[in-house]
C-alpha cells in the first residue's frame, strides 16, 4: 500500500487509528483498538496524531451547562466515604476505586521518602517542591524534591529496575515546549543533580519533570530519544 | 495558596489544571470541571442524542479524567484536544454498546447542533481554516460523512444507511477521504 495510491479499501494502522478516531468502528473493532493504544506507543503516536488532525471540528459541539447534580453526583462517586459505607460491593469492584487508593497509597509514601529531605527548619514554602514521577505501564517511580535555595533537584528511587546498557534522564517539560534535560540519572536509590541555570526559575515555578529511558551517558540528541517511564508535576508540599 | 484564576483560560492552565489533577489535586480538578464541562457535557450530548444518557457519561468522563490525568503528560495532544478526546470516546463507546442507532438525526440537530460561531471558528484559528479547506477538497456528500461520523459517531452501518450506498462502498469512500484529508493537511 502507498498513501499516494488509494485504489482500495486496505487498511493500513494509520488508516485503521483515522478511523477509530473518527468513531465509524463497531463496538468490537474499538474494543481492540483501545487495547492497542495501551499496548503500542508506535500505534498510540498514530492515534494521538489524526485527533490532533481532526480535532478543529470539535468547535462543532455546543458549550451545554451541565445541572449541578452532575458534578454531586462525580463527587459522590469519587470522594464520599458515605458513599463506600452504602455501596460496598459496587466500589470495591470498582477500578477507578482501586487506582484512587493506589495513588492514596503512593501520596502517602511520597510524603513518607520526601519528609527527611524538608528538614527542620521551616523554609520558604516555595522554594522546595515536590513531584511524584510515574507513568501507566511502567513500573518506574521516583520522588523528586526541587530545592531553590540550594537549587538542586533531589531523587529517590522507589522502583523500576534499569537495564546496565541504559541511563534515566530527567527532563523538564512547559507545556508543548520541547523538553530540556537537567540531567541523567546517576544511579543509586538517592541521586542529585544541578539544574542548568537556564531552567531554575521554571522549575521554581512548578513544572512538569519527566525521566526517559536512554543509551547509557544520556541522549544522543539533546532530546529524549527513549519512552518516558515517569513523569510528575512540581507542587507545593 | 488556592488556585484562583478567573475565565477564560490558557491552554498552558488548562494543562496545569489537568496536570495538578493527575496529583489527585482537587481543588485543581473543581476548576478543570468548571471550565470545561459545558463543551464535554455538549460532546456527551450530541453523540448520544439523550440528556439523561449525556449526565450520565459526563460523569464517567471526568472518572476517567480524575482516573487517567496522567495520561494527558504523556500525550501530544493540546489539552483540550485530550479532554474532547475523552469524552468523544467514552461517547461514542457507549452508543456503540446500545443496540438501536441513535433515535432521530434531526432531533439531534435540535437538541445542540451549533454550526461553530464565529467565536469558536476564530479561536481555532488557522488550523481550522486548514481542515475546513481539505473537507472542501472532498466530494460534498463524503465531507458531510466526516463530519457527520465525527461529530454524531456514526458507525459504517449509519453511514452507509443515511447515504443509501452498500456498506463496502461506505468503507472505501471514508478510508479514501480520510487519506486525501492526510495528504492535504500535510501539504
Amino acid at each position: 500500500m502507498t498513501a499516494s495510491d488509494p485504489t482500495g479499501p486496505e487498511r493500513d494502522d494509520d488508516v485503521l487509528a483515522a478511523e477509530y478516531v473518527l468513531g465509524v468502528l463497531s463496538a468490537g473493532e474499538r474494543q481492540a483498538v483501545a487495547q492497542r493504544v495501551e499496548q503500542d506507543p508506535a500505534f498510540a503516536r498514530l492515534v494521538d496524531a489524526w485527533e490532533g488532525r481532526l480535532s478543529p471540528l470539535a468547535a462543532g459541539y455546543a458549550e451545554v451547562e451541565a445541572p449541578p447534580s452532575v458534578k454531586a453526583a462525580i463527587d459522590r462517586r469519587l470522594f464520599t466515604s458515605s458513599a463506600a459505607q452504602q455501596d460496598r460491593t459496587g466500589l470495591w469492584s470498582s477500578l477507578a476505586f482501586w487506582r484512587g487508593l493506589a495513588a492514596a497509597a503512593f501520596a502517602a509514601l511520597v510524603l513518607a521518602v520526601a519528609v527527611p529531605y524538608l528538614g527542620a527548619p521551616p523554609s520558604p514554602p516555595q522554594m522546595e517542591l515536590v513531584a511524584s514521577l510515574t507513568a501507566e505501564g511502567s513500573d518506574v517511580r521516583y520522588v523528586a524534591v526541587y530545592d531553590g535555595v540550594r537549587n538542586e533537584v533531589r531523587l529517590s528511587h522507589l522502583a523500576g529496575q534499569l537495564a546496565s546498557d541504559k541511563d534515566f534522564e530527567l527532563w523538564l517539560i512547559e507545556g508543548k515546549d520541547a523538553p530540556v534535560s537537567i540531567g541523567v540519572v546517576p544511579a543509586g536509590s538517592t541521586a542529585q543533580l544541578t539544574p542548568p541555570v537556564l531552567v531554575r526559575e521554571k522549575l521554581a515555578q512548578g513544572a512538569v519533570l519527566a525521566i526517559s529511558l536512554e543509551p547509557k551517558g544520556g541522549s544522543p540528541t539533546g532530546q529524549p530519544t527513549g519512552p518516558v517511564v515517569a513523569a510528575g508535576d512540581l507542587n507545593d508540599i | 495558596m488556592a488556585i484562583i484564576v478567573l475565565a477564560p483560560m490558557t491552554p498552558e492552565d488548562i494543562a496545569t489544571l489537568i496536570v495538578r489533577t493527575s496529583l489527585k489535586d482537587r481543588a485543581a480538578f473543581d476548576l478543570l470541571y468548571r471550565q470545561t464541562s459545558a463543551k464535554l457535557f455538549g460532546v456527551c450530548l450530541r453523540v448520544l442524542n439523550d440528556r439523561a444518557e449525556a449526565e450520565e457519561a459526563l460523569q464517567e468522563v471526568f472518572v476517567k479524567v480524575w482516573t487517567k490525568a496522567d495520561r494527558f503528560a504523556v500525550s501530544e495532544l493540546s489539552p483540550m484536544s485530550w479532554l474532547i478526546a475523552v469524552a468523544r470516546n467514552h461517547a461514542i463507546d457507549r452508543i456503540r454498546a446500545r443496540r438501536r442507532p441513535a433515535a432521530d438525526i434531526d432531533a439531534a440537530l435540535d437538541v445542540a447542533d451549533p454550526a461553530p460561531g464565529p467565536e469558536a471558528l476564530a479561536v481555532a484559528g488557522g488550523e481550522a481554516d486548514r481542515i475546513h479547506r481539505c473537507l472542501e477538497e472532498l466530494e460534498q456528500d463524503r465531507a458531510d460523512a466526516v463530519r457527520g461520523a465525527y461529530l454524531k459517531g456514526e458507525s459504517y452501518v449509519e453511514l452507509a444507511e443515511r447515504h443509501a450506498v452498500p456498506l463496502n462502498t461506505m468503507r472505501t469512500w471514508l478510508r479514501r477521504s480520510l487519506i486525501r484529508l492526510r495528504e492535504c493537511l500535510e501539504r
